[in-house]
């Protein structure tokens, strides 16, 4: 089976219409094709960004707040800039773009122009076909593209089902980066919890580097909404290197190509390489890699009743339970049953409560400390 | 429970309630005598008019009934307009011509019903009317208090406008309110000023002055209404922004006061959108994150509350819901929990119902859905119920002030004349509920800002309907209480408290936004929409049905911004700061100081606008509140 078409689609700087975008997007992924959502008021140096990470084949942009000419052909002009211009833009903004502008707009090298009235299927069919395939491409030696394009061969080669599962010998990684798995129910705020942590990590260290690997799942038989960096406001930045994959079919909140593509992001001299799973269930065991230097597992105070905690298979394994939200009634409970239930696995395992959504929030800081202080031995070597 | 749960029982228990009443009128004999002493009273006092040909009418209309029981029901579950719980309308007389003989009196409202007359001049000032008199009291008093309409009625006319530069927009607003006694002007923002980023920031360049008007500075605030009397009653402004719309407010009072002194602050008039639950559920123009934007308009609502009593300083915003892609009834049940939200806001901080209350408007976006039939008759039930019960308003304080605004989302490209009957419809939906004012689209708008050929269309649009045709202007009730639109009354009022119970369970308003609900909600509804389009079982002429093939995209002379005016703006902006440079940094210090604290921020925003840019705050906020995280 071919690799789905990958694109990313964003509104522009200054615009909040995303009632179009979210519409074609859904479209998109009933027919087979992986979204990358970029998310509304974004500027033009990050959709540039994220398309070259994400090794998108092309990029959608939906405007209607005016400005189009420009922001349109500035996104061409960025792109070619570092040498992506395989990378092909598209988009439309109902009857705000003119036929005039569309001449200018393709003139200036945007791909194709969809005004009002085109059906959503027409839309899907002109991408698969024209995106379909990807050009043969000449070496790059932009370093971010490169990785960037072998995250995608390897995706491919799952895929198209030619690359067997490795053994776990010769796994190994920059002696430097730290391995950091982030796991954990959905709706308990692991992106957001993420997302505050790189800016914490950001700050401490001028120089830093971060890579993060993000899951979203596949829909069946279907493509697959990847929208973590729609709400990822720091991770916006070119010291960041973020990656969505679909788990195209595999259970358990990873991809069948994660394994390989963590292997790779470790080996490429990340200071932190950060991998966050899919929203996992009770009996989710999603991290066996060796590459993995700490789990932490975030939680939603509202797990139910205490019963429910025993079944929770990763409450064993993780290295940081973080309860996130305990702004919320039942937050200290929580933090009282989670403690007594990791007091039975008799491991030093560590307990914060967070609330993520607030600006400087102190439990935060202290996981951000917790990471990149402890030394890694302190708590690994037990699972 | 939060205060939306009590809104719901509130609303159910006074349905029972007017049940209840029914059948006392039927069985207690001595009830039953005052209500039908009541309906005499009121129909004797009925004044008849005459039309232009010669047609005598009652200027209120009431229903043909004479059963005691029947009577009760209408007068206390619908009430007659201008009295609770406002099913009817707002104002006793609403649209209808001045009466010749007896002028009505201005501001006031007459307690009738049980013998007693007194009558309170309106408040003026914001403070309580000093009639929040118990909620349970008895049913004659709950028919007591009509609303009549201030007697300097203006137009309802308001055309949202705004374009390019602050000159360009003040050009428009002349033109616009040229031939109109009252000249109550609304803004339309660019996209940089609505996201609280300034014209020279990195990568906006192309937008400034797109789609509205580019405000930077508080300079940029003195000439977009250059010429227009700021204090004077007749003048009103509405300014259409929300994330950033505290620091906008402050720079509206300090414009105001460069121009005609500190004493004009008392006197401003108008309406600031400033609505952030609704921007989190449906617009995206936030800038903060939820919680300190709802910090710094509670800080700002209570200082203009305080000191502005004429002007309002959030508006309630049904539209972009409804734009968004929302069913009219998530629209009606959002805009309303949104403002019983705010209500309680203001509440927790001491202040009074009839001192918030009647500060607070609302916005309706109006389509050809058959719910708009009553969509706004049942929000103002609901909410003058919920204000009363809950509240503890009075009178004035319980009332639905609405704007509505016909549908952008309704109007198309394809055979765009159309959309003048689409908005003709439309606005005869929204006169048929008794909206306060209105805008009435223009029908280019699916290509651009609205050309002056257009909006002269759109805005007679309103003219004919009101001042021409004889529908609105002889008689009251003329449409209200058929059997069908009380069918979908009925239907409306059940689902928006469904509607209310989910966000009750879910943990109020705020807990439900964070969970995006509503923002989910309004999303499936989106795509429904667009799939019932497609599939064509919602018929959209001229689109999916009676298609006209050979039609080409009419070429249009396009409003956009030119180049050099979007330099000029960068270049007088650059000025500005490097003007104000010393002075701004001490202005952002004081405004972070205090807004680490729990003080009020307002009067030191109103400090930094003299001195600081739009951007140059929004960014200092920004740095000690953090930015908003979006929800997709």
């Amino acid at each position: 089976m071919a690799s789905p078409i990958r694109v990313l689609t964003a509104v522009p700087i200054c615009d909040g219409h995303d009632s179009a975008i979210n519409t074609i997007n859904l479209e998109f992924i009933r027919h087979g094709i992986e979204v990358v959502y970029l998310g509304f008021h974004r500027y033009v140096k990050d959709i540039v960004r994220a398309a070259i990470q994400e090794d998108v084949a092309a990029v959608g942009i939906s405007s209607y707040n005016g400005g189009h000419i420009e922001f349109f052909a500035e996104v061409v002009k960025q792109l070619k800039k570092r040498g992506a211009d395989d990378i092909k833009v598209f988009g439309g903004g109902g009857g705000t773009i003119t036929h005039d502008d569309q001449r200018i707009m393709q003139k200036r090298g945007v791909d194709k122009i969809f005004f009002a009235g085109t059906s959503l299927t027409g839309m899907s069919d002109f991408v698969r076909e024209r995106y379909g395939k990807r050009p043969k491409r000449g070496a790059t030696s932009d370093p971010e593209m490169k990785l960037a394009r072998k995250l995608t061969e390897i995706e491919d080669s799952y895929a198209n089902g030619k690359r067997a599962k490795k053994g776990e010998a010769r796994k190994a990684k920059f002696k430097n980066t730290r391995v950091i798995g982030f796991t954990g129910p959905g709706g308990a705020g692991k992106t957001t919890l993420i997302d505050e942590l790189v800016l914490r990590l950001l700050h401490r260290d001028a120089n830093s580097r971060i890579a993060i690997l993000s899951h979203d799942p596949s829909v069946v038989g279907e493509g697959a909404l990847l929208g973590d960096r729609a709400t990822m406001i720091n991770s916006q930045n070119d010291r960041v290197f973020m990656r969505s994959m679909a788990t195209r079919g595999q259970a358990g909140g990873l991809s069948p190509a994660t394994e390989d593509c963590l292997e790779l992001l470790a080996q490429s001299g990340f200071d932190y390489v950060i991998i966050e799973t899919v929203g996992t269930g009770q009996e989710a065991m999603p991290f066996r890699s060796k590459l993995i230097d700490q789990t932490v597992m975030v939680m939603n105070p509202d797990y139910g009743a205490r019963l429910q905690l025993q079944k929770i298979v990763m409450l064993d394994l993780a290295d940081i339970v973080v309860v996130n939200k305990s702004d919320l009634d039942r937050a200290k409970t929580a933090m009282n049953e989670i403690e007594r239930r990791l007091g039975e696995n008799r491991r030093d395992q560590r307990v914060i409560s967070t609330v993520a959504k607030r600006h400087r929030d102190a439990g935060v800081d202290e996981l951000c400390d917790l990471l990149t202080r402890e030394t890694v031995s302190a708590t690994k070597g037990k699972r | 429970m939060s205060k939306l749960g009590r809104v719901v029982e509130a609303v159910e228990d006074y349905n029972s309630f007017v049940e209840k009443e029914v059948k006392r009128a039927r069985t207690d004999e001595q009830f039953g005598m005052q209500m039908l002493d009541r309906w005499d009273e009121i129909k004797r006092n009925i004044k008849i008019g005459t039309s232009p040909t010669g047609l005598k009418l009652p200027r209120l209309a009431l229903p043909e009934i004479d059963d005691v029981g029947d009577i009760t029901r209408y007068l206390l579950g619908d009430g007659l307009p201008g009295e609770f719980p406002f099913l009817n309308g707002a104002y006793r007389e609403m649209y209808l011509e001045p009466w010749q003989e007896a002028p009505i009196e201005t501001g006031t409202y007459e307690k009738t019903g049980d013998g007693r007359k007194s009558r309170l001049n309106g408040s003026r000032n914001g403070h309580s009317n000093g009639n929040g008199s118990s909620a349970r009291a008895a049913a004659t008093n709950r028919v007591a208090a009509t609303i009549k309409k201030p007697q300097q009625a203006e137009e309802p006319t308001r055309l949202f406008s705004g374009l390019m530069l602050a000159e360009d927009t003040n050009k428009r607003f002349h033109f616009l309110s040229a031939h109109q006694r009252s000249k109550r002007l609304s803004t339309a923002f660019d996209g940089p000023t609505l996201y609280g980023i300034d014209s020279d920031a990195d990568g906006v360049f192309g937008k400034i002055g797109e789609g509205g008007v580019a405000i930077d500075t508080v300079e940029d605030m003195v000439r977009l209404y250059d010429g227009f009397d700021l204090g004077s009653p007749d003048f009103s402004a509405s300014m259409t922004i929300s994330g950033p719309a505290p620091i906008m407010m402050a720079m509206y009072i300090a414009a105001a006061v460069r121009r005609f002194g500190p004493d004009v602050i008392p006197k401003l008039r108008g309406t600031i959108q400033a609505d952030i639950f609704k921007e989190v559920q449906a617009q995206n123009e936030t800038i903060f994150p939820v919680e300190a934007s709802l910090r710094f308009l509670a800080d700002m609502m209570e200082w203009t509350m305080r000191h502005m009593p004429r002007w309002y300083p959030v508006s309630i915003s049904g539209y972009h819901i409804g734009e968004a892609g929302s069913t009219p009834v998530q629209q009606a049940a959002y805009t309303l929990s949104n403002g019983f939200a705010y209500a309680e806001m203001m509440a927790a901080r001491g202040m009074s119902a009839d001192e918030f209350g009647p500060r607070l408007s609302f916005f309706l976006d109006c389509g050809l859905d058959v719910e708009y039939i009553a969509l706004t008759r049942v929000s103002r039930r609901i909410w003058a119920i919920g204000m009363k019960e809950v509240f503890g308003a009075g009178p004035k304080a319980q009332l639905y002030k609405v704007h509505t605004q016909t549908s952008g989302r309704s109007l198309i490209a394809a055979e765009f004349r159309n959309n003048l009957t689409r908005t003709a419809a439309e606005l005869m939906l929204a006169y048929m509920n008794g909206t306060n004012s209105c805008h009435s689209n223009s029908a280019d708008e699916p290509f651009t800002t609205p050309s002056e050929e257009w909006i002269r269309l759109s805005a007679h649009s309103q003219a004919i309907l009101l001042e021409e045709s004889g529908i609105f202007k002889h008689t009251m009730n003329m449409l209200s209480g058929s059997p069908g639109m009380k069918a979908v009354e009925r239907a409306v009022e059940a689902a928006i408290l469904e509607e209310f119970r989910e966000i009750e369970r879910l943990g109020g308003v705020l807990a439900a936004v964070e969970n995006r609900y509503q923002r989910s909600q309004i999303q499936n509804a989106a795509h429904r929409y667009e799939q019932q389009i497609y599939d064509g079982t919602r018929p959209i002429v001229a689109l999916n049905k009676y298609r006209n093939e050979e039609e080409e995209m009419p070429e249009f002379e396009l409003a956009r911004t030119p180049a050099a005016r979007q330099q000029l703006q960068v270049d007088r902006l650059k000025k500005f700061k490097a003007k104000n440079a010393k002075k701004a940094e001490q202005a952002l210090n004081k405004l972070a100081d205090v807004v680490d604290t729990d003080e009020n921020c307002f009067p030191a925003m109103m400090e930094a606008v003299e001195v600081c840019s739009l951007g140059q705050i929004s960014e200092r906020l920004q740095e000690v509140v953090g930015r908003f995280r979006p929800m997709v």
